[in-house]
């Protein structure tokens, strides 16, 4: 979903709309959860940030979600410094910004999926205690990916933010996230165990469909809780 | 304009506390972020915010002001604060958007849009208009009497919402969902491993969609009801306290049956659960209780 005010609530959280403006997107945000979630998110992301010391992260994921959405020509084996590219960036965008746009990536890196509403691949069992190969899943660009290609993609990027926060996160939200991503798990191989007695039945892939959605909307949750560095 | 206060202290032991009072206008909205503790927020009839909050001396806790927004901010001397009780009195007018991590939120007779998100920590809501949307992670979610557009997720805990009003969205992974004497034109409410509870009207035109991988489902139907009924399941039960004129069987065990015009859309999902429809007053009825007990023991 997409109005004429999503692209200016970033403003919006930062203060810098005038009052009149202010006030009408106010009034807009008592009727529309879309952009009231997107204000919510960018508030939690600034709030966590102001909260941290700097801290360079293992390893830049963009590349690998650039590549996937077609964002940019996949990259050659030059090194990329990758310092000086987020020394550009800050100049560049403002921090609600670079959260916006991380957040709609995952929505495009995860939103085929049931859409289409087809069987995926067997599900991802999730350990954040041991992080996936760090290396991002790719897709190469001149190939459309399947539905089950971009879920276990999306789902693998999620997993490897998830691990690689996960020092950050008190030790008991870890494990209930853990719990609660095995307890989908569970309900996603009931359903595709059920689905290969009945692969023609609406309910079941319905379920199945929305079952991983749960998973994935439960990991953008969690990784949203992961501090900003 | 920007006000910026860091409270001053009374020490009371090795406790503090802090209080301070600013006027307010309408069209301002309250900031909250607390890291731990517990934060309440409650109306009151005056134009201005007071905070109040009870520390051990080694957090502050910060107040700003704009035109836009009151922000109470509670920060560590020396890294993320810990626990620390706030309690705000606020214009029953007033926005709130409430943010913390291992903090409980409590919010009072509020008639105006609310945000609430912790991690660690019960959400309890009393009021709320307009935009409702509470969230946490390992606690539960309470709301009662709020009117508006709603929105109650957890993951690993029950949500639970009570005479209300509006379009509800319900979610939670780990916990059970209730919804209890709830007016609503439409209803989304899923779970995992968790039961479904609606109590409420069921209302020509509305859409109701409920759905549990593993658990029961109650749906309270008022006689005279107009609902075309969808009930999905693979390895669950459905039982009804009324009679219902079953039209034709979907693949898997899956039905349809529609009630009076069959104006409204009901939808009942649960991969292994019991689907129930029932009358009002019998969800409380302690028979009924004891036979699902008794059900669920085998």
């Amino acid at each position: 979903m997409n109005d004429q005010w999503t692209e200016r609530l970033s403003e919006y959280v930062d203060d810098e709309l005038t009052d009149s403006e202010r006030i009408a997107l106010e009034a807009h945000l008592q009727t529309c959860a879309h952009c009231t979630t997107i204000v919510g998110d960018l508030r939690r992301v600034i709030r966590r940030a102001r909260m941290l010391r700097e801290q360079a992260p293992a390893h830049d994921l963009w590349p690998g979600i650039a590549r996937r959405i077609g964002a940019t020509p996949a990259p050659t084996a030059k090194t990329v410094d990758l310092a000086a590219r987020r020394r550009i960036r800050r100049w560049s965008f403002s921090l609600p910004q670079l959260a916006a746009a991380g957040i709609a990536l995952m929505m495009v890196s995860g939103g085929a999926v049931w859409l289409a509403g087809v069987r995926a691949a067997d599900p991802v069992v999730v350990s954040i205690n041991n992080p996936p190969n760090a290396t991002p899943a790719v897709i190469p660009a001149t190939v459309r990916p399947s539905a089950s290609q971009s879920y276990a993609a999306a789902v693998a990027d999620l997993e490897r933010v998830l691990a690689q926060g996960r020092g950050q996160l008190d030790p008991t939200t870890v494990r209930v996230i853990e719990q609660n991503l095995a307890a989908i798990d569970r309900a996603i191989a009931d359903a595709q165990r059920a689905l290969e007695a009945d692969s023609a039945n609406l309910y079941l892939n319905s379920h199945l469909a929305e079952t991983m959605r749960r998973k994935l909307d439960l990991l953008r949750q969690a990784a949203a809780l992961v501090p900003v560095s | 304009m920007l006000f910026v206060l860091i409270l001053g202290a009374l020490s009371l032991g090795d406790i503090q506390q802090f209080d301070t009072t600013l006027a307010v206008g309408r069209g301002q909205r309250l900031d909250v972020n607390a890291y731990g503790g517990e934060v309440t927020v409650r109306a009151w009839d005056q134009n201005s915010v007071r905070v109040e909050a009870s520390t051990s001396g080694r957090e502050r806790v910060e107040v700003t002001s704009t035109g836009a927004a009151v922000s109470v901010r509670t920060q560590g001397r020396h890294g993320p604060p810990s626990e620390i009780e706030l309690r705000i009195s606020v214009p029953a007018w007033m926005a709130l958007s409430l943010d913390g991590v291992n903090a409980s939120i409590r919010v009072d007779r509020v008639r105006a849009p609310i945000t609430v998100e912790t991690v660690e920590g019960e959400v309890d809501v009393t009021g709320g208009q307009g935009l409702v949307s509470l969230r946490s992670v390992q606690g539960s979610v309470k709301l009662r009497g709020a009117k508006g557009r709603i929105t109650v997720n957890s993951v690993n805990e029950d949500v639970e919402v009570a005479n209300s009003a509006g379009d509800v969205i319900a979610q939670t992974v780990n916990g059970n969902i209730a919804l209890k004497v709830v007016d609503a034109p439409s209803v989304d409410a899923n779970t995992v491993n968790g039961d479904i509870s609606y109590s409420g009207p069921i209302r020509s035109g509305g859409r109701y969609a409920f759905s549990t991988h593993n658990g029961d489902i109650s749906l309270t139907v008022a006689e005279g009801t107009s609902a075309s009924v969808a009930v999905s399941t693979f390895s669950g039960e459905f039982e009804s306290e009324f009679p219902v004129p079953i039209q034709g069987t979907r693949k898997g065990k899956g039905f349809n049956f529609t009630l009076g015009s069959g104006s409204a859309q009901v939808t009942l999902e649960s991969f292994q659960g019991t689907i129930e429809l029932v009358r009002p007053g019998s969800e409380n009825d302690p028979a009924r209780r004891d036979r699902h007990d008794d059900d669920d023991d085998d």
